[in-house]
């Protein structure tokens, strides 16, 4: 059986109920509470996690690695314990990503990761040294394709 | 809002759970212990605030344009 959420922005949608991810603390900000991890394409760079209880609330959010290189999450160890947190390598982590019209001005908040293990999902505070909240997407890209130009030419 | 005088070494408590302690007050800074339930998050409200900023910032985008094809990851 699917769950259907009325989406303000995408109509209705329908998600696998185990796909849903219970932020015990919710996202600062919102009330919701539960979110689904919807996927408009395959493969897709940006996922939305959508709330399946507010049919306005939904955020852009990508794999940071996917932009990112050598992007780390280091928790303090009170919050790693206060979450039961396994190893981060075993889990899945996402970004939210404020988007643009142009492709340049997207940023991604690195400082404020969501960690999502077992079903459930925290927004946590990396306290790794170069985490920004406002990491430009397409820098690191857009370099090595400069890169790559210069090495063709 | 509640304002209360403590000095160093002295508490103040938040409902049955939560204990605020001054712990060292030093020129600008003040240094405090905080127990609350292992569950509760707790920020330092800058940080806080920046990050609801960017949830919210996140959460009123446009469409998404598409995106430039770009190399797989390694």
């Amino acid at each position: 059986m699917s769950l259907t959420i009325e989406s303000t922005r995408f109509g209705q949608i329908e998600v696998d109920p185990a796909s849903v991810v219970e932020f015990p603390h919710g996202m600062i900000g919102f009330e919701s509470r539960r979110f689904a991890l919807v996927a408009r394409e395959p493969d897709a760079d940006f996922l939305w996690l959508h709330s399946v209880e507010d049919p306005d609330l939904a955020l852009p959010v990508t794999d940071p690695r996917r932009f990112f290189s050598t992007y780390e999450v280091e928790l303090a160890e009170e919050e790693r314990e206060r979450l039961g947190l396994p190893q981060l390598t075993a889990t899945d982590i996402y970004v939210t990503v404020r988007a643009s019209d142009q492709l340049e001005d997207f940023t991604a908040n690195l400082r404020a990761p969501i960690v999502i293990s077992e079903g459930r999902g925290h927004q946590v505070i990396n306290q790794a040294a170069e985490a920004p909240l406002r990491a430009p997407l397409f820098g690191e890209l857009a370099e090595k394709a400069a890169d790559a130009a210069d090495r063709a030419a | 809002m509640l304002i209360i005088t403590r000095r160093p070494g002295e508490k103040i408590v938040l409902g049955d759970d939560i204990t605020v302690t001054v712990m060292e007050v030093s020129g600008q800074t003040v240094r405090l212990g905080i127990d609350a339930p292992k569950s509760l998050p707790i920020y330092r409200e800058e940080i806080w605030a920046a990050v609801k900023q960017e949830n919210e910032a996140a959460a009123t985008a446009g469409e998404i344009p598409p995106l430039p094809r770009r190399p797989k990851r390694a």
